[in-house]
């Protein structure tokens, strides 16, 4: 259901498997503009499917097929643009931090770019001090910033992983778990960052954590079994989810 | 834009790492192509069976270039199997005690460092300078030590990944430490073992430089393993570079037998590992 | 068993001690009725081909390696994988007699002659051109050395940690620049031992050389083409050794094989050093 803001992207008959078993079956969705939306659902539901479907990460496995059409701003991912510009407007976290351990923190921040070339060093400088100030960390990095990215600790290193996508200046982030792996302070930071960040672009945010989705997201998205079950505001999700599937998961009745 | 240029960078490297492989496939199909093209035609009942013909005459035959073929790498193997395996069972199971390990380890793995022909020269100053003949049982030997790094390593590893799961259980149920090396370790890390006897068989059958001075050549069949002796190796050797027609046609022809025999264990071995290759890549 | 090892050392050096001196590894004749036993040129020979073949080796494996890992579709990839271990297990004799009767006439007729009658005044491409030359030597020597690299290149490059091939990707990298930013700098000290690896199978390669290399000792000193005929320390001790007439003349043989033993193993510790130095540094 459509709501009065702007749909970001538009996905439809959107289906995806793993050489012959389905993944992810006929999803239909509408991701609202500058808000963040929560993918909830049991292991194995098709979440992080989905989401990779919408930055065409899901094809680099072997086997992977995916057939729909997934429309950014009215264009198709999959038909009408360049994959690695896809990849640059909708920029990607992952569960487990991963930044480059070969490249100082500076240079994590602007990998992305360097790739581009069309900047200068001094440029590229301010570009990672002004993300890193972005994502709250600079303070904690200014004076280690030529150290390598894995030097950090894990919270820090997912901030730096968020600098970094957010470096390329992307529509949307897609974020996959970013906190499963870490402790509860650096969850914190990271859920205040998330809210903080969609007043300049969608997020997508998968979590298998119910009352995170609560706390951070203005719209969630419940898959089951690889399918869409529900999609709704967060508030009508919790308070009067129209699924008794949703209503099963969200109190904790299985998953 | 950027992008395009980046484009199209991506496709000159694609088309040039796809120029360097085919620049590598291409000899491979092409030696082939002439072995089988050329000895194909050599090929036939007098040539599998008999004796070479005189000087200058055609006809003829390897027959006893085959024989001496198998019967040194039948020596071979039982030289170098039993102490390769030993060799890799001492580095799998008891080295983690002594610092000699460490040193057997780097033993082996500069053994497998060393150039075939100084395996030969070896086997010529121990034994043929010795005794004073050129004696098929020096080469045999040496061989037998280049098979034992490639032997030694394959069963130390398949020893080592059996015996950290079920080499545990072996030991809590109190069974004593030989009886679970040879019994139980070795026999379900028979594949890997067996996977590197075979390697390393076909490694040696191709390998000629130790043979040179070893078994030399003989143009007779074999009288006594103490004695000079053909083998495919050697013959394709003195063949080729003579010069002569039907010697060369006849170098052609125990190429074919030789790579028949070399592809054959090679593809064998793939098929009786397939599940590994299919995780590497 | 490893006893074996020190013994065959010892073998060694006793026989060659009588080698006569240093003129031995600088001289430049090798004359066995004279008594002279120079062996620079066969030592130069053995050197240059190893080098060069592994050098033409490296961009060819490295190539291969990079289309088997990101570009070859799926079905390739075993057929492939097949191939190279075929090019790996060819008995160096039958490469020896390939490049012996089927490429050094055509390299003869179709590039040997062409090259010494355009630029042949360049003393490197001087005529006249004989078919079996170091050149071709070199050239027969890297095609048997890429699939060692390959192989292991391979390996190494398939075992990148996904997690930053992903971030990587995610960022919009293609992927070469994947494998240039990731891949490779993860898989540098293993191509490094690779190329070593290598590198120490071309110098110790006996057959096919010595069945392509022209067995001569014109090369370098009285024409440094590289297409006249040369010599390296294994194809003379294949050659000579059966037919060795003098004691000297033997010991003489086995000194170079010494020689080569001490290269080998030098060349192989040289490079465990560094590779166990380096990756004490951490990543890579």
């Amino acid at each position: 259901m459509t709501m009065t803001n702007n749909t970001k992207l538009d996905i439809r008959n959107l289906n995806a498997w793993f050489y012959e078993k389905p993944a992810l079956k006929n999803v239909n969705v509408k991701i609202p503009d500058k808000m963040v939306t929560a993918v909830i659902g049991p292991s194995g539901c098709g979440k992080s499917t989905f989401v990779r479907c919408i930055n065409r990460m899901h094809e680099l496995v072997p086997g992977a097929k995916v057939s729909g059409k997934v429309l950014l701003d009215g264009v198709d991912v999959y038909g009408g643009m360049d994959v690695m510009d896809v990849r640059r407007k909708i920029g990607m976290v992952f569960q487990k931090p991963n930044p480059f351990p070969n490249m100082s923190v500076a240079d994590n921040v602007v990998a992305g770019l360097k790739l581009v070339g069309t900047h200068s060093k001094k440029e590229l400088a301010e570009l990672a001090e002004e993300r890193l100030k972005s994502v709250g960390l600079w303070d904690e990095v200014k004076d280690e910033l030529k150290k390598s990215g894995a030097s950090l600790s894990g919270g820090q290193q997912q901030r730096l992983c968020i600098a970094r996508a957010l470096a390329m200046n992307p529509e949307v982030i897609l974020m996959d778990e970013p906190t499963s792996a870490l402790d509860p302070a650096s969850t914190a930071k990271l859920e205040e960052l998330v809210k903080k960040l969609k007043n300049e672009i969608s997020v997508i945010i998968i979590t298998h954590n119910v009352s995170q989705a609560a706390r951070v997201s203005d719209y969630t998205a419940f898959f089951y079994l690889g399918e869409l079950v529900e999609f709704d505001e967060t508030r009508n999700i919790f308070e009067h989810p129209k699924n008794p599937l949703t209503e099963r998961y969200i109190t904790g009745r299985f998953g | 834009m950027a992008i395009i240029s980046r484009r199209g960078k991506e496709r000159l490297i694609k088309y040039i790492c796809f120029l360097a492989t085919a620049v590598a496939v291409i000899p491979l199909l092409w030696i082939i192509g002439e072995v089988v093209v050329n000895g194909v035609s050599a090929i036939n009942l007098e040539f599998l069976t008999s004796l070479p013909a005189p000087f200058g005459e055609s006809g003829g035959g390897i027959g006893n270039a085959i024989l001496g073929t198998m019967i040194i790498n039948a020596m071979a193997c039982l030289f170098g199997i039993p102490v390769g395996i030993l060799t890799g069972m001492y580095l799998s199971e008891y080295d983690r005690i002594s610092r000699l390990g460490a040193v057997v380890r780097t033993v082996v793995e500069s053994l497998s460092g060393v150039p075939s022909i100084i395996f030969g020269i070896f086997a010529y100053s121990l034994i043929v300078l010795t005794i004073r003949h050129y004696t098929a049982i020096a080469a045999a030997f040496a061989l037998g030590l280049m098979m034992i790094p490639l032997i030694a390593k394959a069963t130390e590893e398949s020893m080592r990944v059996v015996s950290n799961d079920i080499g545990e259980a072996a030991t809590a149920l109190g069974i004593p430490k030989w009886i679970r090396t040879t019994k139980i370790v070795l026999s379900i890390a028979k594949g890997g073992v067996l996977t590197g006897c075979l390697l390393a068989f076909a490694r040696i059958s191709g390998e000629t430089a130790p043979l040179l001075f070893t078994s030399l050549f003989s143009f007779f069949w074999p009288t006594g393993i103490d004695q000079p002796m053909a083998s495919l190796q050697v013959l394709i050797y003195n063949y080729a570079m003579s010069g002569f027609e039907n010697w060369i046609l006849k170098a052609w022809g125990a190429s074919l037998l030789l790579v028949i025999i070399v592809v054959s264990i090679n593809v064998l071995v793939r098929h009786l590992t397939k599940p590994k290759y299919k995780a590497g890549v | 068993m490893f006893v074996i090892l020190f013994h065959m050392l010892i073998d060694r050096s006793i026989p060659s001690f009588s080698a006569n001196g240093l003129n031995s590894i600088t001289g430049t004749v090798w004359d066995p009725e004279k008594g002279l036993f120079g062996a620079l040129p066969a030592i130069a020979g053995t050197m240059i081909s190893a080098l060069i073949a592994t050098l033409i080796a490296i961009p060819i494996s490295l190539g291969m390696a990079i289309y088997f890992t990101e570009y070859s579709p799926q079905r390739i990839r075993s057929v492939l994988s097949l191939f190279i271990d075929m090019l790996a297990a060819i008995p160096s004799v039958i490469y020896g007699i390939w490049g012996l009767w089927v490429i050094s006439p055509l390299l003869k007729t179709y590039i040997q002659q062409p090259i010494v009658g355009s630029i042949g005044f360049i003393p490197i491409f001087a005529g006249p051109a004989y078919g079996l030359s170091i050149f071709l030597a070199s050239m027969i020597l890297a095609i048997m050395v890429v699939p060692i690299i390959s192989s292991l290149s391979i390996e190494l490059l398939s075992s990148t940690p996904s997690s930053l091939r992903e971030g990587l990707i995610s960022l919009g990298a293609t992927k070469w620049e994947t494998v240039r930013h990731v891949g490779i700098p993860f898989a540098r000290l293993g191509i490094f031992a690779a190329i070593i690896l290598g590198l120490g199978r071309a110098l110790g390669e006996t057959m096919a050389v010595t069945m392509v290399i022209g067995n001569s000792y014109i090369w370098p000193f009285h024409s440094p083409s590289m297409f006249a005929p040369a010599t390296t320390i294994t194809s003379k001790i294949a050659s000579e050794l059966y037919e060795a007439t003098s004691m000297l003349h033997i010991s003489s043989l086995m000194e170079l094989a010494l020689i080569l033993l001490v290269v080998t193993i030098l060349i192989n510790s040289v490079s465990r050093v560094i590779i166990n130095r380096i990756s004490k540094r951490g990543y890579f």
